[in-house]
């Protein structure tokens, strides 16, 4: 609908649609930028729901994805770098936990958190190392880099693409948790770790596979969220990480709608602030927000509250 | 036995007080000693000598002592065949040149003194531990005046030994939230860039201001504090913050503290580099020419006095509250600990040594930018005070020492392309270091969780105890 629509007496219409088209680049970015901070938010709270632990070393495995998509296409056809770049990045995800989390499984919670912050450190370091230091070009993804223009507006098909995919991943894993074996065995670890052990759950098994989900996601969302920019650096990852982190804290940790809808409402508010001028304030008006929320709402949007045990 | 030790002392003391005095009357003495040396050669002087002899005027005149020297020695090992002097004149250059090592050397001689004097007149044995310890630290001193010396202000010994005692600092004050409090707190680098900014703001001198406020009409401060005022500042702005913050954020639990404390971080972040604050915090822009130290002393002394109060402050009735806060804090809130009152007075404290750590990091950088304090830089301290070991204070000074000297020095060789004959030694290229470092850190946090120290401090006592309890059983076999 042109603006000519509404024909000249209606003026306000004119202003209406003026702001619409000038808003509307800013509304799709937020959705877009939203729906890749679900992904990685997913695999934050899923992590947390089981664990208890912030893994800080996740935005970092969300840019080695980024880096192994790089190097790959470099060589190898579509068909065949984008499989390899998610098994390799899920193969990551794995053995850092097998590696840094595992053997620290009886620690004091801290510990863990240190082993993480840990391997966040040494994953940028390596990257850094094999990168050279120096920002590489992310490459052209057929169809989801294509232009498409929406209204008045011209953004790539990645733009689209995202919330459908998310949803789509979204709603399979609530089916997985939901009903199958693994995800009930899931769902028992995060209310209560000592007693699904006692039960005969392999807790060992269910923290690898809550892993591997985690990392499949940080990578499906990394190559939407890297569509959308031209390079990729070695702490590429880690603000939109640590975005995803306060996404999942805004929906209450431990839960998946909680993390996708926070994810979606921080990923908007944050293209907002920069429609309004405040680009240089959009990073700070996030961890505000967490601020914010952690104070009225501790447990989040959708979190349980927990007891508090002498 | 008291007379003895009394005498004894009493001889250092005049030997220190003496050399100090003939040290100190050396050190201006060499534009009175170059015309001495000039009459005894006038017979031999050519041109290239006059030129050798006026470089060392010049770097006299500009002040700068390291320059003097250099020149000096090239001056008189130069020309040594030429060169022949009255023993007057021998001694009168060899206490110049050595007057520093010379005057730290008698101050160490008088700590010694002063020690034995304490040891002899403490009748209750009171004090009889504090005089090794105090002998130590003034060997430290001295020692670190007499290396700074002999290598030079710029050397990579002393520029290691200065960042490591601001990183000790940071470290410490860091440890004092995590390991005494059990406060997981992450926003030490914010903090950092509190005290950094109010230290550059403050002490630039007012006639470097309009070059470094040049996009913002020479900024908004048109005075300027002495440096010691301004750090002292910078603590209380960032200690401020930190008050302000921790009003809500201090209420909340462990990892939820730790992400609201990162994400403050951010937001300080954002707001130093915001344009509208231009006029104060010179935007995104770099903050420059301000106030910096000259000598390693500085760092040294102001971290030491400042680890030296987070000491007391631990071993005082507060730091008791504090460890059971950590320990369990249902019981210390049984037990009639105010928890909110006792978190926000550690969390205010350790952020007002967090933001003297900043000034000094400020003043070793020698300029500040707001977007270098990122959440990296607070793991980087985390991973510090871990290795030191968690709730130990000399652990985080020795594990601060060793980080940057690994880090900045000791690794280097891993940055360099190596060729052993026509072999290449793989993997070695630039960022290697980090990698093996952080491997390194890596390991300490998987394999040796306590760190070097666990949670007990360095004693000399029980170092002590420790060789003659080997001596002992090595005896008996």
């Amino acid at each position: 609908m042109g603006a000519e629509d509404f024909g000249p007496h209606f003026s306000k219409g004119t202003s209406m649609s003026d702001f619409i088209s000038a808003n509307l680049p800013y509304l799709l970015a937020g959705i877009s930028v939203g729906g890749q901070y679900a992904l990685i938010a997913i695999g934050y709270t899923m992590v947390y729901g089981i664990l208890r632990l912030i893994n800080f070393a996740h935005g970092d495995i969300f840019t080695v994805a980024a880096y192994c998509m790089v190097y790959m296409n470099a060589t190898l056809p579509l068909y065949l770098s984008l499989p390899l770049t998610i098994i390799l990045t899920v193969l990551l995800g794995f053995s850092v936990e097998r590696i840094a989390y595992k053997p620290l499984r009886s620690a004091p919670r801290m510990s863990i958190m240190i082993s993480a912050i840990g391997v966040s450190y040494l994953l940028q370091n390596l990257m850094w190392y094999i990168t050279g230091g120096l920002a590489k070009q992310y490459p052209t993804l057929p169809f989801i880099s294509n232009p498409v223009s929406i209204y008045t507006a011209t953004t790539k098909m990645v733009t689209l693409v995202t919330p459908v995919l998310t949803l789509v991943l979204v709603v399979a894993l609530v089916q997985l948790i939901n009903h199958t074996k693994v995800g009930m065995a899931m769902r028992a670890v995060s209310k209560d770790f000592e007693t699904s052990k006692l039960m005969g759950i392999k807790i060992n098994k269910v923290i690898s596979v809550t892993f591997i989900i985690g990392s499949f996601l940080a990578a499906v969302g990394s190559m939407l969220y890297f569509s959308n920019y031209t390079a990729v650096t070695p702490t590429a990852g880690a603000m939109p990480g640590l975005k995803a982190f306060v996404a999942a804290v805004f929906g209450g940790i431990g839960s998946i709608p909680g993390a996708v809808i926070g994810a979606f409402i921080i990923g908007i508010a944050e293209n907002i602030i920069k429609a309004l001028g405040l680009t240089s304030f959009s990073d700070a008006f996030t961890f505000a927000l967490l601020i914010i929320i952690l104070i009225f709402k501790p447990t989040g949007l959708f979190g349980e509250p927990q007891q508090e045990k002498v | 036995m008291k007379t003895v030790k009394i005498l004894i002392a009493l001889v250092l003391a005049v030997c220190a007080v003496t050399v100090i005095y003939f040290a100190q009357s050396a050190k201006d003495s060499l534009p009175g000693l170059l015309e001495t040396m000039d009459a005894q050669q006038l017979a031999a002087q050519d041109d290239k000598m006059l030129k050798a002899r006026d470089r060392v005027t010049d770097a006299l005149e500009e002040g700068d002592r390291e320059k003097t020297l250099r020149n000096l020695t090239r001056y008189l090992d130069g020309f040594s065949d030429k060169l022949t002097f009255s023993d007057g004149v021998n001694r009168e250059l060899m206490l110049f040149k050595n007057y520093p090592v010379l005057t730290a050397g008698s101050i160490f001689l008088l700590a010694i003194a002063l020690a034995l004097v304490v040891y002899a007149l403490d009748k209750g044995k009171k004090f009889k531990k504090l005089a090794l310890p105090l002998v130590l630290i003034a060997a430290l001193y001295c020692g670190i005046y007499i290396v700074e010396n002999i290598t030079g202000v710029n050397s990579m010994l002393m520029t290691v030994l200065k960042k490591g005692a601001i990183y000790a600092l940071i470290a410490v004050s860091m440890n004092l939230l995590n390991g005494f409090t059990g406060l997981f707190s992450l926003g030490q680098a914010g903090f950092m860039l509190i005290g950094a900014y109010a230290y550059a703001i403050l002490s630039i001198p007012v006639e470097n201001r309009a070059q470094v406020y040049q996009y913002y009409a020479g900024g908004l401060i048109q005075f300027s504090l002495p440096p010691l005022l301004s750090i002292v500042i910078a603590g209380l702005a960032a200690a401020f913050f930190a008050f302000l913050i921790g009003l809500p954020v201090l209420r909340l639990k462990s990892d939820y503290l730790a992400i609201a404390t990162l994400g403050f971080a951010e937001i300080i972040r954002a707001v130093f580099q915001y344009e509208g604050l231009g006029p104060i915090t010179n935007g995104s822009n770099l903050l420059r020419r301000f106030t910096v130290f000259s000598t390693a002393l500085y760092p040294f002394a102001i971290a030491g006095v400042c680890i030296a109060l987070i000491t007391l402050l631990i071993h005082s009735t507060y730091g008791r509250a504090f460890k059971a806060i950590r320990d369990d804090e249902v019981a210390a809130e049984a037990m009639g600990i105010n928890l909110f009152a006792h978190k926000q007075l550690a969390f205010v404290i350790s952020s007002f040594f967090a933001g003297v750590g900043g000034a000094l990091l400020a003043m070793y950088q020698t300029t500040v930018q707001a977007a270098a304090f990122t959440s990296a830089m607070t793991y980087e301290i985390l991973l510090i005070v871990v290795i030191g070991g968690m709730g130990s204070i000399s652990g985080s000074v020795i594990a601060s020492f060793l980080f940057v000297a690994a880090s900045e020095w000791w690794l280097r060789f891993l940055d360099n392309e190596t060729m052993i004959g026509s072999f290449q030694v793989p993997l070695l290229r630039s960022g290697f270091r980090m990698v093996a470092f952080s491997a390194v850190i890596m390991a300490v946090v998987l394999f040796y969780r306590k760190g070097i120290m666990g949670d007990k401090e360095f004693s000399l006592a029980r170092m002590i105890g420790w060789t003659r309890h080997r001596k002992e059983a090595h005896d008996e076999r």
